[in-house]
């Protein structure tokens, strides 16, 4: 009988951590926080702000939306409490998914992390979305994805 | 593509259109500021924010530490105040009434810690004689009691830190050449840590006090011991105080040393006024750490004269040991490390009584300005979230009086205790009145009690005042009614300013009715007077410029430039034979007031002064000193807004390079002036 290999993963040097003003938002920086700390990694919290056909993709959308500078604000309030530096960075682009890969390989990131709301479609199933399938799918990094615990149903 | 946050460094958003301001914003933006916050933050400490403050709960036994250190530290001074007055006495063995004034005073001390174990519970959110005063007196009375705890407070440091050098002095005499010296230094040090924020939580409170503490009852202990085993010799003293003349004994000067000695009861409130500090149940616990406070008290004071008695001790020279160390030499026996152990641990619970009031005061000062009867900067929090302002009055008054008193505890006390029973007896008053209107359980029995306390402290205080009337005590009572006198006056001056400003609840804000005007002073044309005139412009479409000189040749000369180069603007030239600028001026602006129908409204006037902002400090006393006066004189004004068009230095160079987003360069963009010398004596009209 061979023995198994002891996971001996690198420790973290900088992770993406991928936002949208969503309830998860906190509980996923606040778990990369936890998995910065021994390492005294570089965190990086990123928030895309999606621009439609319409417009052109440097129209002043992003810049101008309190919200969206909400978003990274708050990350970055939970980050202090958590006595953890980040950085954030506000993105516009025609595709979440695609910013966030490409802002993850640009940062030359080990681990990439994103939030997923627990939602179901009409018809009962469990929806994952379009950006977490397509980040799985492309992102060059380790990926986490921490999805929220399911909402009991109260009963009609 | 990346979207850059200008507000990040600075602001961070909490809500829609809400924003918390972050450090850097705050950060000084000059070279000189940040210089000097640099300083401060290595003296003081980085800035704290508000959700920093540590509000942390005290177990009885660090609490007794922290709130007792003042009333326990007493005992070191307040027996040799009793042997002051007794050793004046001709006959022979009135020092032996010390041990009889001391018990009375300990049964004093009894009544009214037992009286405060109900201002505890009544009021477990902090029962300062200022509170309790005012809730069920009246204000009136509430201010004489915050007058009392201010005097007290400052007090308290003063004594203290007096007291505290004379114990040093007693292990090494040379000290007392260099008391003011040293208490300068020691309340400087004090000053620095609160204005850091030193916290009273620390363990820094505990070990000095519980040292005194346990050497002080060993010392009482073992002197009793001897007592009891007749083994006393009585010491031998050589420096023998010597009192100004002698008395005959009688009930005045048992009352005057009964008053000298009842300063070992300062301190005894602090802990009905930091009740919210404790563990809960917090009234509990804090009564139960006012009762073993005054247990301890009771038998430090008690015991230290009974064992100066029977060793015969008796106050020194000045310069010389004080009684607590003699008894502490007599007991332990020269010689003992005990002995210097003891006056150190005695020189430290001084020093932390003092750090009491820097807790105390400032917090009162504030309470006080809140409710707008101390100036309002005393309820700012400074960097560091201690009330700054009351930290260096308390420390700034408290030396004085130090400097002022040659640093002489004696001469000190008398001051001391009369705020103190001021405050012991309209404390115990209200209370009588809060049970009465509560009238729980036990209301019968709670309210006499206080009753009772009340006439006791009212009693002594009057005691204290007549017998120390003349040593000192009617300095506070002329500075109390000052106090309650300065502090209603500043009351009605906020009380004033508010109904000026208040705004009706139902006042809706409308576009403003009244027509506005502008005049802009000029002392030439330059880019200054360029840019004020363009703010005048975007204010309103009547602008004038004054032109106020002395030459009649001048004047004749500017009105060829201006008409040339700034069309579209009167200029009114005023010639002043006199030589003056802002009366011709003031006297302009009352003229143009007088000329105005007086079926409508009074105008507003904006008076646009152009400025010229040098770059450094040093050169801005260079300029602007005619702006700054007028400045200054227009103040207050009805109807008129002075409005500043500062000119930077930095932005003439930015107009000579074209810098159009610059305001220099809507300055410059705004006409024929540009190419101009900024000292308005070229002429190089462009257009």
């Amino acid at each position: 009988m061979t023995a198994v290999p002891e996971p001996n993963p690198r420790p973290i040097q900088r992770a993406v951590i991928a936002v949208n003003g969503a309830t998860s938002d906190e509980r996923i920086v606040r778990v990369a926080c936890g998995l910065a700390r021994p390492s005294n990694a570089e965190l990086i919290a990123v928030h895309v702000v999606e621009i439609g056909w319409s417009l052109p993709l440097d129209a002043d959308v992003a810049g101008r939306s309190e919200e969206a500078q909400r978003v990274l604000d708050l990350v970055e309030g939970v980050a202090e409490t958590e006595r953890i530096k980040i950085e954030t960075v506000l993105l516009q682009a025609r595709d979440v998914g695609a910013a966030i890969v490409d802002e993850a390989s640009e940062q030359g990131a080990d681990l990439l992390i994103l939030g997923l709301p627990y939602r179901k479609r009409f018809g009962g199933d469990f929806a994952i979305g379009q950006t977490v399938p397509y980040v799985l799918k492309n992102a060059p990094c380790a990926v986490m994805v921490v999805r929220e615990p399911m909402i009991e149903e109260s009963p009609a | 593509m990346r979207v850059e946050r200008p507000h990040s460094p600075y602001f961070r958003y909490t809500g829609p259109g809400q924003m918390v301001a972050k450090e850097a914003a705050s950060r000084p933006r000059t070279p000189v500021g940040r210089a000097a916050a640099r300083v401060r933050a290595v003296v003081f400490g980085r800035p704290l924010a508000s959700e920093e403050e540590i509000g942390e709960r005290l177990p009885k036994r660090k609490a007794l530490a922290i709130f007792s250190s003042d009333a326990i530290s007493s005992s070191a001074y307040a027996t040799e105040e009793i042997l002051k007055v007794l050793i004046g006495v001709v006959s022979l063995g009135a020092i032996a009434y010390s041990v009889g004034v001391s018990i009375a005073i300990a049964l004093l001390l009894a009544v009214v810690s037992v009286s405060y174990r109900q201002v505890c519970r009544a009021y477990p959110s902090g029962g300062g004689a200022y509170v309790v005063a005012r809730e069920n007196l009246s204000q009136l009375t509430g201010l004489v009691a915050a007058a009392g705890l201010l005097i007290d407070y400052v007090m308290t440091v003063s004594v203290s830190t007096a007291a505290a050098i004379e114990q040093i002095q007693s292990i090494w005499p040379a000290v007392y050449d260099y008391r003011i010296e040293i208490a300068f230094l020691s309340i400087s040090l004090i000053t620095i840590g609160n204005l850091r924020g030193l916290r009273e939580s620390g363990n820094i409170f505990a070990i000095p006090t519980y040292l005194f503490v346990g050497l002080a009852l060993a010392m009482v202990g073992l002197g009793l011991f001897h007592i009891a085993t007749g083994t006393v010799t009585p010491i031998v003293q050589t420096d023998v105080f010597i009192p100004k003349a002698t008395e005959t004994l009688g009930l005045f000067l048992l009352l005057k040393a009964f008053a000298g000695g009842s300063v070992a009861l300062t301190g005894v409130e602090a802990i009905a006024n930091g009740v919210p500090a404790f563990k809960p149940p917090e009234a509990r616990n804090a009564a139960n750490t006012l009762s073993i406070m005054a247990v301890l008290l009771g038998i430090l004071f008690v015991g230290i004269t009974v064992i100066a008695h029977a060793y015969q001790v008796v106050p020194t020279q000045p310069g010389g040991s004080s009684v607590v160390a003699l008894v502490a030499s007599a007991v332990f026996g020269e010689g003992s490390v005990l002995v210097p152990a003891f006056a150190v641990s005695t020189a430290l619970i001084l020093f932390l009584a003092a750090n009491t009031s820097f807790n105390a005061f400032p917090r009162l000062a504030a309470i006080l300005a809140e409710d707008g009867f101390m100036p309002r900067q005393f309820s700012f929090r400074g960097d560091r979230l201690a009330y700054s302002w009351g930290i260096i009055l308390l420390a700034g008054v408290a030396f004085a009086l130090l400097f002022i008193f040659g640093g002489d505890t004696h001469a000190l006390i008398p001051l001391y205790s009369v705020g103190v029973f001021v405050c012991f007896t309209l404390s115990q008053v209200g209370m009588v009145k809060h049970w009465y209107a509560v009238r729980e359980v036990g209301w019968h029995w709670r309210a006499a009690l206080n009753a009772f306390g009340a006439v006791l402290t009212a009693v002594v205080m009057v005691v204290v005042v007549t017998v120390k009337f003349v040593d000192g005590a009617w300095l506070v009572v002329v500075l109390i009614p000052g106090l309650v006198s300065i502090m209603l006056f500043i009351h009605r001056q906020y009380a004033a300013s508010r109904a000026q400003l208040a705004v009706q609840p139902d006042f809706v804000m409308s576009v403003p009715k009244r027509e506005e005007r502008v005049v802009v002073p000029v002392p030439g044309i330059n880019r200054a007077v360029v840019q004020a005139i363009n703010v005048g412009r975007s204010i309103s479409d009547d602008v004038r410029a004054v032109y106020i000189s002395a030459d009649p040749l001048e004047t004749a000369r500017m009105r060829d430039q201006w008409e040339r180069q700034v069309p579209g603007v009167s200029l009114v030239l005023v010639e002043s034979p006199y030589r003056a600028l802002v009366g011709p001026l003031v006297a302009y602006l009352d003229v143009l007031d007088r000329a105005w129908p007086p079926d409508k409204p009074a105008p507003v006037t904006f008076v646009v002064i152009p400025e010229y902002v040098a770059r450094h400090w040093w050169e801005r006393i260079l300029y602007n000193q005619s702006a700054k006066r007028l400045r200054t004189t227009l103040l207050g004004r009805p109807h008129t807004v002075v409005v500043n068009a500062p000119y930077r230095r930095e932005e003439v160079q930015g107009a000579d390079r074209g810098d159009s987003g610059s305001a220099a360069g809507d300055a410059a963009a705004g006409g024929p002036v540009v190419g101009q010398r900024a000292d308005g004596t070229g002429a190089s009209g462009a257009s």
